[in-house]
């Protein structure tokens, strides 16, 4: 909301500046920032017009000789409003204005400009604004325009939390303003008079729970004066004519939306408040037709509704110049009504925008009155009859507030003269009873229910600032160890970061036909996603990921490897899981490994090794038996932990890379099923024999078909058995069938022997090698390569 | 004799200070070895009377070690001068390529804020706790104070799932309430996550994000208290010289409430774009817990109070690293990730 310094000012004193006032808002809660400061321009002094000619090239422009009481100015000037003898403001040549807006000498349609004439747009002053400011014409010539101009204002743009819609309004403002600096607040005066009731009012609905209708006749509708146009700019609404410009005045003023029939356009003298006719069609002010349901609250005669409750009045009620009759609404409706109504028909008012925050059940009434006397006074009319319906026993809500409870939350003293004092300032009613005060709470604030509202308040107003940098933190250790990511997955990232991959976060949400590309099922659906490629919760972390391997290899990059931590969405519910994807090149590209033709890239064997390191020793690797649809069928292993299943790895499936040049690596672990007895397990030191190990290679050949973990098992057995073979591994893969015969594979093994206690000796070794050459052949037809 | 010997160490040093590595040898043995003249004189000894053997004998000695500390020590420089001329004649370009295989692997600066702020808390005393994205409404709403009439309820800010009444939470406060309804007071956790609303996206939203929320219960547990643990955070997090205002505000969970603002990271509190021309931006959210709330867990709320808060990561990575689009978090360009 925007308003006025000035106007502001006359609601209660005050000795601060605009930027000053904004900073103790702020601190009451009602952050606030000042939009326009006035004074924004320079060189612009008064003129007077001394001649009006019409522009030969234009018929919307218009030349003015314009005088500052020492020198005369040509200007273009394209404003209807003005006329010979008039004083106004004149930009001289070199004069900037708002915005940086620089007036420089330059041809219209051909005529140069010695200036230009200015509106209380250009100059700032206003929001909205065609004509040029006219001033009084008794105003010395050739003066800076800001030396006479004594409205000289500030507009503050104030946005309030979402419980205090009591502050919309001038007056609201002037009592928060009234309680920080403990200042009296000027209510507006008005004079109520004694007339007939109307018997033609009726409530059918409990969504409206007071409403005070009235009839005024013998108005005059036309232009609204001076004063009330002004303060409407400032906070941006339209000036439209006298009658709806006091309703829109009085909002402003004491933030009760009120709303205004032409009696006359009525089919019925009947007016009812009632739920809305499923169906039923309206013409609001705005020009648009709305269907309404049986949901919203309406205003209406017998035949149509006449308005929108809270929300918007319909079209052929409003006020128009033939007006004589007007009938005065001043409601209070149910907030969640107006705000439903005002959502689901997607229009919003000045009028909802207040209803939904809540509106006070006494400012009603004084509203009423107030726009009574305006029209009386501006457009001459004569109250006739009123009704004051009231739907519901309204009574204030009263706390019962303990001085000694104010401490126990706030943690620092605050004596009970001082609560006193401030909720006093506050609008409460109070009774001091002891250590307890009994508070009466101000129609006004909805929001403050119960005690720690009170306490809330109290602390408000004396001050966020006020509360004292104590530190009393106890000594106390953190109860559980647990992180936010855990120790495996802590694992993972360090060791793949120092491998070069980086960590990727992806959204949630992906999309059916995405899934499908994977072979990937969802289990939840969103109800109301944002957008068609947002539809479903993921069910797997690979749709994200291989959409950012697509990126990055679109923008040029030769390798991509990423990782990411986060929740899946599967049949199994709410999953953590870990991820990482690997395409191409190894290592970075380098002149020394194109010299020697050295350029691994991510394979199976490749990426098979780096889930083999970066696994904790609880981990194991195994046989893919149900291997993902994602997989490559030939490519692809489990990860195991504990002896089940948690996690898949391999190269993805040709079907889905197609058109990417080289193979890509993936693996998905879940870890929601490894997370238990996760903490805490410390590897226990092994001891080691400082003895030298002795090293034999060996070179076998085996049918293609045979597994090389069946091969592996053959070692690992014998080392099992205790001997001096303490290690093992492969260091070459011979696929070359032309010299080892068809059908076959050669590995070749470096062996590790030794004895926790003495030097081994050559014949012990060999003994303990053939023994190994003979169990390969016997078990697995694994024969020496000679 | 004497003085012949003294003129031979004379000669003999005179050689090896010239010497190279082969010479060097040389003159060894042309002293000291088998027939060497110091050797000679030696073997000669007994041609002399006891008391000229006993002093040409340790004249002679003197005179080999000296000889022989005498090569030693140039063999010594020689080994030297040939190693320096050997590493200048290898000496590389230190602007050249110098090599890794791998590249710098980097991690999410999401998950990087995530983990400074963790610890941080932790050693505040702060445990973590970890909550579910797929959320009941009782926990994202009743249970925190917001009733089915609040707007915060409406449909549109929130993600609703198909054939459940579950939603994905909005916020990690629902987090609060399942560590309540785990443990008694004292409480001190944070609960660190990732949270969906239903909002356009643009450079400050998305709709799936991070938040932290935090939560201390306790007998004793008071507004002050709040202020210096958020004070003692921010302080870590942004480092000693920035300036904190508390401020007023409204969430349905706390009473009071608060918002609290740092001096712009940006202009050091002058006033700019980012800003606003305030000079601050906000932080964060918090509170004292509502009694709602603590009812709503069957804690006493007579006995008990408590503070929580609750932090947007996304918000406060982009001001600590001045990243100005919030997208850019979720695309996961190498060019943007490998930055940090």
């Amino acid at each position: 909301m925007k308003v006025s310094y000035n106007l502001l000012k006359s609601f209660v004193s005050f000795d601060l500046g605009p930027k000053e006032l904004a900073s103790i808002f702020t601190s009451i809660g009602i952050e606030t920032s000042v939009v326009s400061n006035t004074c924004n321009w320079t060189n612009v002094v008064t003129a007077k017009i001394l001649d009006i000619q019409k522009h030969p090239e234009a018929d919307k422009l218009s030349l003015c000789k314009v005088s500052d009481g020492a020198k005369e100015f040509s200007i273009v000037c394209g404003a209807k409003n003005i006329s010979v003898g008039q004083v106004v403001p004149l930009a001289k040549i070199g004069a900037l204005l708002p915005d940086n807006f620089q007036i420089k000498k330059s041809k219209i349609r051909g005529i140069e400009s010695e200036g230009m004439l200015c509106s209380k747009k250009e100059l700032g002053l206003a929001e909205e604004s065609e004509s040029i400011y006219i001033l009084d014409d008794k105003i010395k010539l050739g003066v800076t325009l800001e030396d006479v101009l004594d409205d000289v204002d500030s507009v503050l743009e104030i946005e309030i939390a979402t419980n205090r819609g009591d502050v919309l309004s001038y007056l609201g403002l002037a009592r928060e303003i009234g309680a920080k600096l403990k200042k009296i607040v000027t209510y507006p005066k008005t004079t109520t008079y004694k007339v007939s009731g109307l018997n033609c009012v009726q409530i059918k609905s409990s969504s409206c729970v007071r409403y005070i209708g009235g009839i005024i006749s013998g108005i005059k509708v036309g232009e609204s004066p001076e004063w009330i146009k002004d303060a409407l700019e400032k906070s941006g609404i339209r000036s439209i004519n006298n009658i709806v410009d006091i309703t829109n005045y009085v909002m402003l003023e004491l933030g009760q939306p009120l709303h205004t029939f032409d009696l006359k356009k009525l089919s019925s003298k009947n007016v009812v408040v009632r739920a809305a006719n499923e169906s039923e069609k309206i013409i609001a002010l705005d020009g648009k037709e709305y269907e309404l349901s049986s949901d919203m609250l309406v205003i209406a005669d017998d035949n149509h509704p006449i308005a929108i409750a809270g929300v918007m009045g319909g079209q052929y009620s409003g006020i128009g110049k033939s007006t004589e009759t007007v009938f005065l609404e001043s409601a209070v409706f149910d907030s969640v009504s107006v705000r439903k109504t005002s959502k689901k028909l997607n229009l919003a008012s000045d009028s909802s925008y207040r209803f939904e925050k809540g509106v006070s059940w006494d400012i009603a009434e004084v509203a009423f009155w107030r726009a009574v006397n305006l029209i009386s006074d501006i457009a001459g009319g004569k109250i006739e009859a009123r009704e004051d319906l009231q739907n519901i026993k309204y009574e204030k809500t009263s706390i019962v507030l303990r001085v000694e409870r104010v401490f126990k939350v706030l943690g620092y003293k605050i004596s009970k003269d001082e609560i006193i004092e401030i909720l006093r300032y506050l609008g409460m009613d109070l009774q001091s009873k002891g250590e307890v005060i009994l508070c009466t709470v101000p129609s006004w604030r909805n929001d403050i229910k119960e005690e720690v509202d009170l306490i809330e308040e109290i602390v408000r107003i004396k001050g966020y600032d006020t509360i004292p940098l104590q530190k009393k933190q106890a000594v106390c250790l953190s109860t559980s160890s647990d992180s936010f990511i855990g120790k495996t997955v802590e694992d993972f990232r360090v060791k793949l970061n120092g491998l070069g991959f980086s960590e990727a976060l992806n959204c949630s949400f992906c999309e059916i036909i995405e899934l499908e590309k994977f072979g990937l099922k969802y289990l939840y659906k969103i109800i109301n996603p944002v957008s068609k490629e947002n539809e479903v919760l993921r069910p797997s972390l690979l749709p994200g990921l291989y959409k950012n391997l697509v990126l990055n290899i679109s923008q040029g990059l030769e390798s991509v490897t990423l990782f990411e931590y986060g929740k899946n969405f599967n049949e199994l519910g709410e999953r953590k899981a870990f991820a990482l994807i690997a395409y191409a090149r190894v290592w970075q590209e380098w002149w020394k490994w194109a010299e020697q033709k050295i350029n691994p890239k991510y394979d199976f064997y490749f990426g098979g090794g780096i889930i083999k390191n970066i696994l904790p020793q609880d981990f194991m690797i195994t046989q893919n038996l149900t291997p993902k649809e994602y997989y490559h069928v030939g490519k692809t292993a489990s990860v195991m932990h504990k002896g089940k299943v948690v996690g898949q790895f391999g190269i993805l499936s040709p079907y889905i890379t197609e058109g990417i040049k080289d193979e890509v690596f993936y693996c998905e672990i879940d870890l929601s099923s490894t997370e238990k007895d996760q903490n805490f397990e410390v590897t226990q030191y092994k001891t080691f024999s400082k003895l030298p190990l002795v090293k034999r290679d060996i070179s076998v050949i085996a049918d293609k078909t045979l597994p090389f973990v069946k091969i592996e098992k053959v070692i690992k057995n014998i080392m099992k058995l205790g001997g001096i073979l303490k290690d093992y591994s492969l260091f070459s893969v011979y696929t070359d069938e032309a010299k080892i015969g068809e059908g076959k594979i050669g590995y070749s093994f470096r062996l590790s022997y030794k004895d926790e206690n003495k030097t081994l000796t050559d014949t012990e070794v060999n003994k303990d090698m053939h023994y190994l050459l003979e169990k390969l052949d016997l078990d697995l037809q694994v024969k020496v390569r000679e | 004799m004497n003085n012949n010997i003294e003129e031979i160490v004379k000669e003999a040093i005179l050689q090896i200070k010239v010497a190279d590595l082969k010479t060097v040898e040389n003159i060894k043995i042309k002293y000291l070895g088998k027939n060497g003249t110091l050797t000679q004189i030696l073997k000669s000894l007994s041609n002399f009377s006891a008391e000229d053997r006993k002093n040409i004998g340790s004249k002679a000695n003197s005179a080999k070690s000296v000889i022989e500390n005498e090569i030693e020590s140039r063999k010594e420089t020689l080994r030297k001068t040939l190693l320096e001329e050997k590493m200048q004649k290898e000496k590389l370009d230190y602007s050249s390529d110098f090599y890794f295989p791998f590249s710098k692997g980097s991690f999410h600066p999401i998950m990087q804020t995530i983990q400074d702020i963790c610890s941080i808390f932790k050693s505040l005393g702060f445990s973590v706790a970890q909550g579910h994205e797929i959320e009941t409404q009782w926990y994202n709403f009743e249970a925190l104070n917001i009733p089915k009439s609040h707007p915060a309820r409406d449909v549109q800010d929130t993600f609703y799932l198909e054939g459940t009444e579950e939603l994905l939470r909005t916020h990690t406060s629902p987090g609060q309430i399942h560590v309540m309804e785990s443990q008694k007071p004292p409480v001190r956790v944070i609960v660190p996550g990732r949270v969906y609303r239903n909002e356009a996206s643009d450079a400050t939203h998305f709709s799936t994000f991070h938040q932290i929320e935090g939560l201390a219960v306790d007998e004793d547990i008071t507004f002050v208290d709040l202020k210096a643990a958020l004070s003692d955070f921010i302080h870590e997090f942004f480092g000693y010289g920035i300036d904190i205002r508390f401020r007023p505000s409204h969430f349905q969970f706390t009473e009071p409430s608060a918002e609290v603002d740092v001096q712009c990271v940006f202009c050091n509190g002058k006033g700019c774009r980012v800003c606003k021309n305030s000079g601050w931006i906000e932080l964060l959210g918090c509170g004292m817990v509502h009694p709602n709330v603590l009812k709503a867990v069957s804690y006493d709320s007579e006995k008990y109070t408590g503070y929580a808060f609750g932090l947007g990561v996304e918000r406060i990575t982009m001001f600590k690293y001045g990243i100005d689009d919030i997208r850019l978090f979720y695309e996961n360009d190498l060019r943007f990730l490998k930055q940090f």
